[in-house]
């Protein structure tokens, strides 16, 4: 006979056990209306007859201020159109996004659906885990986006989902200081400035107290997550508009990047930057602009412009949840310069709505019911919700006539710079072989990243990282894989 | 034959003892689930191309590729000084706060040990970001100021290699002693007063008698704490992670970064295992050596 003692301690031990079992499986619900890991291959083994029932699940951050808030009416107005589909929607925060989306797809069940950067879809191509949308996207959905950011969302000649926003990333500057400088900010922004006008203005710019510098000229976000920004953002308008020119050869070892390494770091030892520039990452620099402590600020998005009014809006109500020590600012955008007498070249963000398939392949009215739901997501309302809570321009028709009725209060100087910027912005390009894109990547990662980190703290010169990249280069795509000119 | 024809004895479990069974199934079944498996998928990992949609096997090739690789005997070598300079020094200040925290009164033991065990059940991510701001390369930065006192030029203390990897051993030598000061603690409660009250009566110091009666009786308890903080040294990840990202130019990347770096951002899980593997085997075997040549004399 079993004591009460003894049956209540294996009731709490299988408990347990059955606890930990559970956390292993618990993403294998039957209903069909589980977490994106789930549905990707149950939604993929289900036969789907047109018209019958679906689950659609997406893995969603928070691309806006105000998106998440919106998930459950963009859930509903989904099912509205779609009676007999659903749009299961998992929130994710931009910290967790990545490594909850690459361990889904690790694992072969992602979710149907993800928001991420058109630049990741290269490596996810690589995996055979991206899924091709050409043959069940229409002309009515592909014919509703801009030419250009569409493109970026094709590799090969596969197209992997819809794109959300193009974003240009620019400069910002503070208008009062512009000014105080002598610059003419309104004709840069129209017609750009070459490295060397820029190199006077952000000398202009530099305010030393005593031997200390209490307003730097330009200060560039280097650190962290914008490690890979500034030489990136810059390389396109000198002469570089990709890792790879037309002829697919890598081309970070033009002579062009070398002069490109060698004004970057020339910005620093003249006092316009901060010799620790190294280490400042997007909120320091940011704080930096707010501030007062330098004059122009990168990288810079549209939205900045609506963060900055907002912060204005605060000091004026003294509320406290402004920015400490902040003081009003006048967020002027600005392009980035050109080096090496090169044409400018915009660098552009392109993120959207890409599609996943499971371990199973997909049914073709699974696939074509995945490409309703990454349509409906990046067109009409709810794009142009997003973008104007972005101050992203619009990139479909639908999303400019729903956004007709919206108000935004946005700097028209700024609106056209932006419009100038995205002109002339990098195209997009799917001719880059996968295996290709992700060698330029580890390079990228494991030379040119740690490199640009020691040439801003002064440790190693231009020529050494020059060397090192190069040298990184032969050894991944051959000498006659580069550029040499 | 006729012997090894006869039936073999079958013991029966019954009782106490296959209560006894039962019991540890639950701690079997969640170690054979998150430890054995892993550590054998891993293993077979290690031999592939991984690919979700089917890995292909390539033998020895991912060890071959991490024995040629720069990169790993750099991040080993980061790890071999990151532990050489953290864990006798973590292990030394644990241990005098230990000391000064036994004599006083029970209340304010419990207080000094909630005090340091704080940052062990703390966010590692929320303390990063007090390190960050302490580490600010500015002139305003908390570390900048203090040593601007003294004269000293502010310092990028993140962004250079000078003093990167300095910056992450500074962190680790003040933050993450609790586990250390309340076995250090448990441990010096257990030295019977009597050994006091006779070296008191031949009239030793406090120095004396910490040479000899608490550093002997706690030779066990330092040989389990050393080997313990080597492990987990041999394994540091996170500081790293959020605080330099293995930069600049590589100067504190870890092993565990690189494992981290092949199997999330390049999708390499083939070498990542076999890192993995590499790791596990050095760790095994500098605690085998730390057994053998400082355990001589322990007893337990």
């Amino acid at each position: 006979m079993m004591n009460k003692g003894k049956a209540l301690s294996l009731m709490l031990a299988a408990t347990l056990s059955v606890s930990a079992l559970t956390a292993c499986g618990g993403n294998n619900n039957k209903n069909g209306a589980a977490s994106p890991a789930a549905s990707g291959s149950a939604a993929a083994s289900g036969s789907a007859d047109s018209g019958a029932k679906d689950t659609i699940t997406a893995l969603l951050p928070p691309v806006s201020p105000t998106y998440q808030d919106n998930f459950d009416q963009m859930e509903k107005d989904f099912n509205a159109k779609y009676p007999n589909l659903t749009l299961k929607i998992e929130p994710a925060s931009w910290e967790d996004m990545t490594q909850k989306l690459d361990t889904q797809v690790n694992a072969g069940s992602p979710p149907d659906i993800a928001f991420i950067g058109s630049d990741g879809i290269s490596k996810y191509v690589q995996q055979g885990m991206a899924l091709d949308l050409t043959d069940v996207a229409t002309p009515e959905m592909t014919g509703d986006y801009d030419a250009t950011p569409l493109e970026y969302m094709k590799n090969g000649t596969g197209l992997y989902g819809f794109p959300a926003y193009m974003e240009v990333h620019a400069l910002g500057g503070n208008k009062e200081f512009l000014e105080a400088a002598g610059i003419d900010w309104k004709n840069v922004q129209k017609n750009g400035w070459t490295y060397d006008v820029f190199r006077d203005a952000i000398k202009k710019g530099v305010v030393k107290n005593g031997e200390a510098t209490s307003r730097y000229g330009f200060v560039f976000a280097t650190a962290g997550v914008a490690s890979k920004d500034y030489l990136g953002i810059m390389a396109k308008s000198a002469g570089m508009p990709a890792a790879f020119n037309k002829d697919l050869k890598y081309a970070y070892t033009s002579k062009n990047y070398l002069e490109l390494l060698t004004d970057l770091r020339q910005m620093i030892d003249d006092g316009s930057m901060p010799k620790e520039l190294s280490s400042v990452d997007a909120g320091k620099r940011w704080n930096m602009f707010l501030t007062g402590q330098t004059m122009i600020t990168g990288k810079g998005l549209a939205t900045f412009e609506n963060s900055a009014k907002k912060n204005n809006a605060k000091i004026d109500a003294k509320d406290g949840s402004a920015v400490k020590d902040s003081i009003k600012v006048d967020y002027i955008v600005l392009p980035v310069p050109t080096f090496a007498g090169a044409e400018p070249v915009s660098s552009t963000v392109v993120d959207g709505y890409v599609a996943f398939r499971g371990k199973k392949e997909p049914t073709a009215e699974h696939k074509a019911n995945i490409a309703k739901a990454a349509y409906f997501l990046s067109s009409g309302k709810v794009a142009a919700t997003t973008n104007n809570d972005l101050f992203a321009a619009h990139i479909t028709k639908s999303g400019r006539e729903a956004a007709a009725s919206m108000t935004i209060d946005r700097n028209p100087d700024n609106v056209a710079a932006v419009e100038t910027m995205l002109s002339h912005a990098a195209p997009a390009r799917p001719d880059i072989p996968a295996d290709l894109g992700a060698k330029a990547i580890k390079i990228e990662n494991e030379v040119i990243v740690p490199k640009m980190q020691a040439l801003l703290a002064g440790e190693i010169k231009p020529q050494d990282m020059y060397d090192a990249v190069k040298k990184a280069a032969i050894d991944a795509f051959g000498q006659d894989g580069i550029v040499q000119d | 034959m006729a012997q090894s024809a006869q039936p073999v004895k079958k013991r029966k479990i019954k009782g106490d003892g296959a209560w006894g069974y039962a019991f540890i199934a639950v701690a079997l079944i969640v170690y054979a689930l998150f430890t054995a498996y892993p550590v054998f998928s891993a293993f077979i990992i290690s031999f592939q191309e991984y690919k979700p949609l089917g890995s292909t096997y390539i033998g020895f090739d991912n060890y071959t590729a991490t024995f040629k690789d720069d990169l790993f005997w750099k991040s080993i070598k980061n790890t071999l000084v990151y532990t050489v300079l953290t864990v006798p020094v973590a292990l030394l200040l644990s241990f005098l706060v230990a000391i000064m925290i036994l004599p006083l009164r029970k209340k304010l033991q419990t207080v000094f040990k909630a005090v340091y065990y704080l940052p062990v059940v703390a966010s590692g991510v929320a303390l990063s970001l007090v390190w960050l701001w302490i580490f600010d390369p500015m002139p305003g930065g908390i570390f900048n100021q203090f040593i601007g006192w003294f004269g000293a030029h502010n310092q990028n203390w993140l962004g250079s290699s000078a003093t990167a990897m300095f910056s992450l051993v500074i962190m680790a030598w003040l933050s993450s002693h609790g586990a250390s000061i309340i076995i250090y603690l448990a441990a010096l409660l257990g030295i019977d007063d009597s050994y006091y009250e006779a070296a008191d009566l031949d009239g030793a110091s406090f120095l004396q008698k910490l040479w000899h009666i608490v550093i002997p009786s706690l030779k066990p308890t330092t040989l389990f704490l050393l080997v313990t903080a080597i492990i987990g040294s041999f394994q540091v990840f996170q500081n790293a992670y959020l605080m330099t990202g293995g930069g600049p130019d590589h100067a504190t990347t870890m092993v565990g970064l690189l494992i981290f770096d092949n199997a999330f951002k390049y999708f390499e899980f083939g070498k990542a295992a076999a890192q993995s593997l590499i790791l596990a085997l050095i760790i095994a075997l500098v605690s085998l050596f730390q057994f053998k040549f400082l355990g001589k004399d322990v007893d337990y």
